[in-house]
């Protein structure tokens, strides 16, 4: 405050000064706006009055009223300022929230392992080139059968025992129909290499490993010059994705009536690392897949000369992958839907 | 097929344990399911004589129990035994005091009906080597040294293969198949059992005839005739075996037919040739309707397309699948005609199964027998019945084949070879491999040339020799390499993957679980959504899964149901699948649509102290179903009503696009379908279709964002009830506000005491080149309310 100021100004803003640093509270400090600054404020009613004091002492005694009123409002805006933040901080003492308390969660949804298994899948085959296909579940015996080099009467139909709809529709029983009708589609051209995800159905009473519904991926590749070897690799490199980078696999020998030759595929158990344990039924291998080379009388089905080209097959149980992978011990599981259990895969 | 291991070393020279064989086999693609023991914990049992039978001390089921002595040769016994075989001078598998048998039971001295028994008399059940019981004791041939050791006497120190074969490899249904495998793998000896065949002077042609009258059905039908049989048990060693092989010992001629059968793989048959008119054998089809009654005793109806053997009056066999009851091997027969014969797979196969008859033979036959090698079961099985029967063998076979088989011969390129598998051993050893495995194999520079055996059915071609030469020589000789030609497009997942997956997470971000139901429905649950014909299979499992879903909520209101049952009362679930029906086009008549199906029952959201959310609605099922056609760049109006059943008719609707089709219905689940599927609580449900829809959201081109204020009103309807629906508010509102308009949306409903509903509306203006002036708003809201009133008759609360 200006030292050279005047007297009834000054004894005015000392008193004000002194009644804003005393006062605690935001109400007080307002009141005490209203008692020096308002509009009938003290230092209003001196500014107001200026017509009546001697022409020599206007300005000065502005001036200085001018620049109390200033500071003091300053001073009454900081005070305002830390009176607030202590009555907010009072306030919040006394209605203490319990964070502990949950949290207003959105309801949770999820995606059940068949489709999680499904995905891996076919991401791991689309980063190696391989395309999707699709095809019809309600087959005819040309395309499941026939077209499959497992013609009628043929014992091998009993590996896969069929429902039917009519003497030529039926449920198809593996994924390898749409081989013949992506190959058909195809007209010869080359590379073909895809996949296809779907639903497959046997005539199996189910039990905690056998479903009449569930679900395959078969793979398929045709080119110039493609060999057993490139189908083993493929393989190895899936299994690597798909149990970890310490994965091994075996082929053994088999039999399916469209490959040529048949192989059955073991993946090292995953659980007991090939020690030996119930999942493995102590043999350290997994059952995995089924693959072999396109018999030529497939290629031929699909519209290309075996003497040019050459063309290898797998198809894998996602149910059975999915079984593996989380340790479910009845397939019946997938397809029942228990919340409960959908529930650990979201 | 059980395959006892001891006599499969008998054929080939090999240094394995069954377990080292077993999986010698099973990397050569011969799977072995199991290698057990013959007679596990058998353990101190002898043969033993009962030298005589000292008294009677009871009666049990009918038979006299008695009190016998029995000797070992070095020590004697008296032991208690109630079988009805017991005789003097009979030897028999005794068990005395310490002996153990299956099971850990261990032998001692024991007392019944009050009198010591020391040691035990044993059946063929008490021994763990079969199922006879009844019939008495183990009988041993008069032969047997007294006190040897059972297990090594009937070769009982052995292990049974349980081989399962793919449909390919019939040839690995015997002995000698096994060993021969063996033998290829192993470079093990094979040697074939000798068939030494005496016969007499008699010709077999002037004893029996054969006429084939189906050829097509029966390419090749052999006949030896052997007379002076004497019918009796078999000696025990056979006996043994058989039992070992899981069948039945009955009598010496019988059971020559099966051990044939085991040892060789081609099933015989015999038929008492007193049972056979006028020694004739005729191969024809059955007459439609034509009865027979088959060695099991059932009486079977016969049709034209299966193959009968006959004599000039009535049948006598069901060819290949079993023989007939007029012309079984009995205790009195002599004679017998022994057929070895070929016939045509499918047919024994499609017979097979319409008569619901599944027999070792017919197993064989369907998967192809062996045209050639029926010669040598023929003899052997002849062989056999002469020495253990006391047969004598007429001279001479008579053997039906009018179209020889020809020989299959296949070019083998080396560098086929290489192509297929990616790697090839050297020449000199794929020809060792093909060799081991039977096949004649002559080396033209590069090209083998390999005449197949006709008992490897399966080998035709050069890729069939290929994967022998690999599945010998092992599948881990084949490299890992990747394929070197890339395609020339990139790897594209489906469409409809795609707009599955995006479905799929952006339910699942919204609180909806993923279920996967089955395709299969039941005709209630089908009918209670309203279905009247959905398809049906021919040959369900079960009447709960006998049609094909045709109604989309089939499969996830099946979920709510078994979660709501299992105390889950709270359940929003969805499911992206397909159902199934009829249709004009495709190779099949039928189409598979598919569907998001989405279903909401209790609560809204997780329980929570805060606010539950309360319960869902019908609206829960339909801003579902918006936000999944949202999110695919869809906006749709409604219209209430729909074409599936299963809703309250009351609540039910169906979203359109702006081009009228209809993409989703929604609604409350009508009361008596969910009564039929045993859910109490209400469910509102949603089923979008998928197939119309585009398969992800296309972004055109950004537009500027706004550059001047937006401005909202709100506006308040009263609604009578029934009265105009929202929708037709809106539309009203829509076309007279105009292009200001940019935004419309209800934010708030509820119902006044009278009745009335309050229905209030927020609209949101905007204009492009400038801020909108109260006045334009005003006269804007003005008119808007002006045309609601005059179209719809409705009011403006608070005016």
């Amino acid at each position: 405050m200006s030292p050279a100021g005047h007297p009834r100004v000054d004894t005015i803003a000392a008193e004000a000064r002194a009644a804003i640093e005393r006062t605690e509270s935001s109400a007080d400090l307002e009141a005490l706006r209203v008692r020096f600054l308002g509009r009938q404020g003290e230092l209003t009613q001196l500014l107001r009055s200026l017509g009546s004091l001697p022409a020599d002492e206007r300005p000065v005694v502005g001036a200085a009223a001018n620049e109390a009123k200033r500071v003091l409002e300053a001073l009454l805006e900081s005070r305002l300022g830390e009176a607030a933040e202590r009555e907010r901080r009072r306030q919040r003492a006394q209605s203490r929230l319990d964070l502990t308390l949950p949290g207003r969660r959105p309801a949770r949804g999820g995606i059940h392992p068949l489709t999680r298994v499904h995905d891996e899948i076919v991401s791991i085959f689309g980063g190696l080139g391989f395309s999707v296909a699709e095809g019809p579940e309600i087959e005819t015996d040309y395309y499941n059968f026939e077209a499959l080099n497992i013609p009628k009467d043929h014992p091998a139909r009993d590996m896969q025992d069929t429902f039917y709809l009519s003497e030529s529709a039926l449920l198809r029983t593996h994924t390898s129909p749409v081989q013949i009708r992506t190959m058909q589609a195809a007209k010869g051209r080359t590379p073909l290499k895809l996949v296809v995800p779907g639903r497959v159905y046997r005539r199996d009473v189910p039990d905690a490993s056998h479903s009449p519904v569930f679900h395959q991926v078969e793979g398929l590749a045709v080119d110039h010059g493609i060999t057993m070897a490139d189908l083993k690799g493929t393989l190895e490199l899936f299994a690597r994705e798909m149990f970890g980078p310490r994965s091994k696999i075996r082929f053994r020998p088999s039999f399916f009536p469209f490959t040529e030759p048949s192989a059955e595929v073991d993946v090292l158990c995953f659980l007991c690392g090939g020690a030996g344990c119930r999942v493995c039924k102590q043999s350290g291998w997994l059952e995995i897949l089924g693959c072999g080379m396109v018999h030529p009388r497939v290629l031929e089905n699909g519209g290309y000369d075996p003497e040019e080209v050459t063309g290898w097959a797998f198809g894998m149980g996602i149910d059975r992958i999915t079984i593996l992978k989380y340790g479910i011990d009845d397939i019946r599981l997938f397809l029942e839907n228990d919340l409960r259990f959908l529930r650990q895969f979201a | 097929m059980k395959i006892p291991y001891g006599w499969v070393r008998e054929l080939v020279d090999v240094d394995l344990t069954a377990e080292q064989a077993a999986d010698r086999l099973i990397n050569a693609g011969v799977e072995v399911a199991s290698v057990t023991p013959v007679a596990p914990d058998l353990r101190g049992v002898v043969v033993g004589e009962i030298e005589t039978i000292e008294r009677e001390v009871g009666d049990s089921h009918g038979h006299r129990v008695l009190l016998c002595r029995v000797s070992t040769g070095r020590a004697r016994y008296s032991v208690v035994c109630g079988a009805p075989n017991t005789a003097v001078g009979a030897r028999a598998a005794f068990a005395p005091p310490g002996a153990t048998l299956p099971g850990g039971r261990a032998i001692g001295i024991a007392k019944i009906r009050g009198v010591e028994s020391h040691g035990m008399l044993c059946s063929e059940r008490e021994l763990g080597l079969g199922e006879e019981h009844e019939g008495g004791l183990l009988l041993l041939d008069a032969g047997a040294p007294l006190g040897a050791d059972l297990v090594a006497h009937l070769g009982l120190d052995d292990h049974v293969l349980e081989i399962e074969i793919t449909p390919n490899r019939p040839d690995c249904l015997s002995v000698l198949g096994v060993a021969r495998e063996l033998s290829a793998l192993t470079g093990g000896r094979l040697r074939p059992p000798k068939i030494a065949l005496r016969e007499s002077r008699e010709s077999a042609r002037a004893l029996a005839r054969i006429r084939v009258e189906a050829p097509d059905l029966c390419p090749r039908y052999t006949l030896r005739v052997i007379s002076g049989l004497k019918v009796a048990p078999s000696p025990a060693w056979m006996a043994a075996r058989l039992r070992a092989c899981g069948l039945r010992p009955i009598s010496n001629v019988v059971d020559v037919t099966n051990y044939v059968l085991w040892e060789l793989g081609h099933p015989l048959h015999a038929f008492d040739a007193a049972g056979v008119t006028d020694a004739t054998i005729v191969v024809r089809r059955a007459a439609a309707g034509e009865r027979f009654t088959t060695l099991d005793g059932q009486a079977r109806t016969l049709d034209a397309s299966m193959l009968v053997i006959a004599d000039p009056q009535r049948a006598i066999g069901l060819a290949g699948v079993m023989g007939g009851q007029n012309s079984e091997v009995s205790a009195g027969t002599t004679r017998v005609l022994l057929e070895s014969a070929y016939f045509d797979p499918g047919s024994i196969r499609r017979t097979s199964r319409t008569l619901g008859l599944r027999t070792d033979a017919a197993y064989r036959f369907e998967r192809g027998a062996d045209i050639e090698g029926l010669l040598d079961a023929n003899d052997r099985a002849a062989q056999l019945m002469a020495e253990l029967a006391g047969g004598t063998v007429a001279r001479g076979m008579l053997d039906a084949y009018p179209r020889r088989r020809k020989p299959v011969r296949v070019r083998l390129r080396m560098e086929r070879v290489e192509r297929v598998l990616g790697v090839v051993p050297r020449r000199a050893h794929a020809r060792r491999i093909l060799t081991g495995l039977g096949l004649a194999v002559r080396e033209r520079g590069a090209i083998l040339d390999v005449e197949v055996p006709s008992f490897r059915r399966d080998l035709a071609m050069e890729d069939d020799l290929a994967e022998e030469i690999i599945r010998v020589w092992g599948y881990d000789k084949i490299p890992s390499t990747l394929p070197g030609g890339q395609t020339v497009e990139v790897a594209r997942e489906s469409d409809r993957l795609r707009q599955e997956g995006l479905l799929r997470r952006v339910l699942a971000g919204v609180g909806l679980m993923e279920a996967v139901a089955s395709s299969f429905t039941d005709r209630a649950r089908s009918g209670a959504l309203g279905v009247a014909e959905p398809l049906a299979l021919l040959n369900p499992l079960s009447q709960d899964a006998a049609y094909l879903r045709a109604h989309p909520l089939d499969g996830i209101l099946g979920v709510v149901a078994v979660n709501t049952r299992r105390q889950e009362g709270d359940v929003r679930v969805f499911e992206i699948g397909k159902t199934y029906q009829s249709s004009t086009g495709g190779d099949t008549a039928t189409s598979e649509p598919r569907w998001v199906a989405l279903a909401v029952s209790g609560a809204r959201g997780e329980l929570s102290w805060r606010d539950g959310g309360g319960a869902v609605d019908v609206y829960d099922a339909k801003g579902l179903a918006e936000h999944a056609l949202a999110a695919l760049g869809v906006t749709t109006s409604t219209r209430t009503g729909g074409a599936l059943g299963g809703f309250e008719p009351d609540c039910h609707a169906s979203l359109l696009t702006a081009a009228g089709e209809v993409v989703a219905e929604f609604g409350e689940v009508a009361a008596s379908t969910r009564a039929a599927l045993g859910i109490d609580a209400p469910v509102f449900a949603a089923a979008v279709r998928l197939d119309p829809l585009p398969r992800a959201r296309t972004f055109e081109r950004y537009q500027a964002l706004p550059r001047f204020p937006s401005v909202a009103r709100d506006m308040a309807f009263l609604v009578p009830d029934p009265g105009p629906s929202a929708a037709a508010v809106e539309t009203a509102i829509r076309r007279e506000a105009g292009p200001l308009l940019r935004e419309v949306v209800v934010f708030d409903v509820f119902r006044l005491p009278d009745g009335q509903r309050s229905v209030a509306w927020r609209l949101t203006f905007q204009a492009d080149d400038r801020t909108l002036t109260d006045e334009e708003i005003n006269t804007v809201h003005g008119r808007v309310a002006a045309r609601v009133g005059s179209e719809l008759g409705l009011t403006l609360r608070g005016s």
